[in-house]
């Protein structure tokens, strides 16, 4: 294994990110060839919290840019501030300026509003982290328009000209696979998928993210969610569940996975009613011995 | 082997990817030889991953992915070439599809015809085509399906839309443009004579077709593709799929031009046509590999299938519900019951009956034509 990726594995479990051999490669290479990392996977996976680590690492500013339908050029790149311009520009008419003086005036930077992509683009002393989070969502018009930044990064705002950027941001797109991103898009960008983790994986970001768990809860809760995972559920529960549920049983005081506890606690990894009464007291009563009796032994 | 031997065989590695319909661009194979000069190219396991993220390798190809890599990057004999195809389930295997000779169907719309209603059979020259229109889909010929071509080239402005929350501009009534307002005003010198305005744009329903390709199903299943043809031409988005005892995605497969030449194709390239039906395990295979992509609240699912099941009955329910979770609508278009008799008893479609928005026949093309404006409406 070439000693940069494992160097940079280790680096990131310190930022208490638990990142297996393909998501490390993935990041090494996003980083060595500079290209922008698509992150697709099931929602709870830690897609997001990959950027924000990333960030960390590197120790520079996480910019995020949130993905919803409808999102426009206005809200994901830059806006006038036309209030201020208004009345800047009534100023200075009483002023008696002349009115190229007042244009000159109210198209200035400090009169634009940068949004996350401009910023991104924009920042001074070295690359930001860019999160373009779920992309899915937005509209497929949205994927063509970032395909131009993305590719050259740089913007062009007719009244002030083109900005190239000082610095290219890092950029990491996350997707829940709501809708195919288009291919255009995926051929810009590395691709990683995130898959629920394999057991030994989630025991240590448990024992890493709900430190207050000792190793046999975490290792019972993993195996619960394991095993919860192989049955046929509307909406799998993710690590971002595992995680809130290993919390939550940390706080109620419980050493061990029991039954009881488990009905008790169901809705912090279940979230759909059908999957909740999918559930019962006997398939609960079996996932519970299961993952206590797997527990004892790997002891 | 040297540095230019690797880009070689890399090369060669892409177009068997090509070659088993892993889709592979010229440009991942750069970023694949980028990639492989900063991993340890003595770790096996470390190239592989680096091909996955360098190549975008999806999981639905992964499998594929890794038996090739596997065959390919053996060690020892660098050269040897994997001949014998890897089977590919799901998928259809065959040469590239011509492109081109993209056939115009003459003036598409129509104005005047299409006020008529479908049954008006007092226009001169159209009782053919009201003949036609009822004619039920057993007793039609392939002359009649050039016939249908045309009348089928009609069902677009039949086709209603929704209202996106994308903003673009209109004129008229609509939420105030600041930015546009501000741009026009220095046409007049600054003065803001009239505002400019947004307001949403029309959004194309998105469409997934599930066509049943079963024996039983064979006297309709080419009348039905051709109107599922025609739906594609006027919604691109559409996705369409096959199945039968497996599911087949046709919509890479779907070229523009000829309905008739494109149905004979697909009848060779989709393993099992006209043979049995599961219809729960095609739902469930849709599910698990398609539905996160492909359905979303905006889609409407329509399932061309006359319930005649020889699968698992129970395993329909599930699938069904939940599609239904997930879809806008789910349309389930039935041949069998444009006999007034017809009850629904196969047990698959009453499985699947609780989670159907509509049922509804499709024996012949005028019940098609009834049923097109429902698929676009909210």
């Amino acid at each position: 294994m070439n000693p940069d990726i494992e160097s940079l594995q280790r680096a990131m479990e310190d930022l208490g990110y638990v990142a297996d051999e393909p998501i490390a490669t993935a990041v090494f290479l996003a980083r060595e060839m500079r290209k922008p990392l698509l992150v697709e996977g099931e929602a709870g996976g830690g897609k997001t919290e990959l950027a924000k680590v990333l960030a960390r690492l590197i120790g520079t500013e996480l910019i995020r840019l949130q993905c919803y339908e409808g999102l426009d050029v206005n809200t994901a790149l830059y806006e006038w501030n036309y209030p201020r311009q208004m009345l800047r520009a009534r100023l200075a008419e009483d002023e008696g300026r002349n009115p190229s003086d007042i244009e000159a005036l109210i198209f200035g930077r400090e009169y634009l509003l940068e949004r996350p992509l401009l910023r991104a683009i924009t920042r001074t002393g070295g690359p930001a982290v860019l999160l373009i989070d779920e992309i899915d969502r937005a509209d497929d018009g949205f994927e063509a328009f970032l395909l131009e930044i993305l590719s050259d990064f740089q913007v062009t705002i007719p009244e002030l000209g083109t900005i190239r950027a000082e610095h290219v941001p890092y950029v990491i797109l996350t997707s829940n696979r709501s809708r195919e991103i288009g291919d255009a898009l995926r051929r810009r960008c590395l691709y990683l998928f995130v898959e629920h983790p394999t057991l030994e994986k989630e025991v240590r970001i448990l024992r890493l993210k709900a430190p207050g768990a000792s190793e046999q809860l975490a290792r019972e809760v993993a195996r619960f969610m394991q095993a919860l995972r192989g049955r046929r559920l509307s909406k799998a529960p993710g690590v971002a569940e595992s995680i809130d549920w290993a919390q939550a049983l940390v706080r109620l005081h419980r050493p061990h996975l029991d039954a009881e506890a488990v009905a008790e606690t169901l809705g912090c990894f279940l979230k759909d009613r059908h999957d909740v009464e999918g559930l019962d007291r006997p398939a609960i009563d079996s996932l519970v011995a299961d993952a206590r009796s797997a527990g004892a032994q790997t002891r | 082997m040297t540095s230019d031997d690797l880009v070689v065989h890399l090369a060669r590695f892409a177009g068997v990817l090509r070659e088993h319909g892993v889709e592979v661009g010229v440009g991942d194979e750069v970023d694949a030889t980028k990639a492989l000069t900063l991993v340890d190219l003595f770790d096996r396991a470390e190239v592989q991953r680096a091909f996955q993220i360098a190549f975008k390798i999806r999981p639905r190809d992964r499998a594929v992915f890794d038996t090739l890599f596997h065959r390919f990057w053996s060690g020892g004999r660098p050269d040897a070439r994997p001949r014998d195809p890897v089977p590919v389930p799901g998928r259809i295997t065959g040469g590239a599809l011509p492109y081109g000779k993209v056939r115009d169907d003459g003036p598409m719309v129509d104005e005047g015809d299409r006020r008529k209603p479908a049954t008006d059979g007092s226009t001169p020259g159209y009782t053919r085509d009201v003949v036609l229109r009822r004619k039920p889909f057993e007793e039609c010929s392939a002359g009649d399906l050039a016939d249908m071509e045309r009348l089928l080239a009609r069902l677009a402005p039949r086709w209603a839309a929704r209202r996106s929350r994308r903003l673009t501009p209109v004129r008229g009534r609509g939420l105030p443009d600041l930015r546009r307002s501000f741009r026009r005003a220095i046409g007049t010198g600054g003065e803001m004579v009239s505002l400019a305005r947004r307001a949403r744009a029309l959004d194309e329903p998105r469409l997934v077709v599930l066509c049943d390709t079963s024996g039983s199903m064979d006297v309709h299943a080419r009348f039905l593709l051709a109107f599922v043809l025609a739906l594609k031409r006027i919604a691109r988005t559409t996705e369409v799929f096959a199945f039968n005892t497996s599911l087949t995605r046709l919509t890479p497969s779907l070229a523009p031009g000829r309905i008739a030449r494109t149905i004979e194709r697909l009848a060779t390239d989709v393993p099992g046509w006209s043979g049995g039906t599961r219809i729960g395990e095609s739902l469930m295979e849709f599910i698990t590999k398609y539905q996160q992509a492909y359905v979303t609240s905006r889609t409407v699912v329509v399932i061309l299938s006359d319930g005649l099941d020889r699968g698992d009955t129970s395993m329909v329910g599930v699938a069904m519900r939940a599609l239904h979770a997930k879809a806008r609508r789910i349309v389930w278009l039935n041949p069998l019951s444009g006999d007034p008799r017809y009850e629904p008893t196969a047990r698959a479609m009453q499985a699947a009956l609780p989670f159907i928005d509509r049922l509804a026949p499709a024996h012949n093309l005028e019940s098609l034509e009834l049923v097109v404006g429902e698929l676009g409406a909210p």
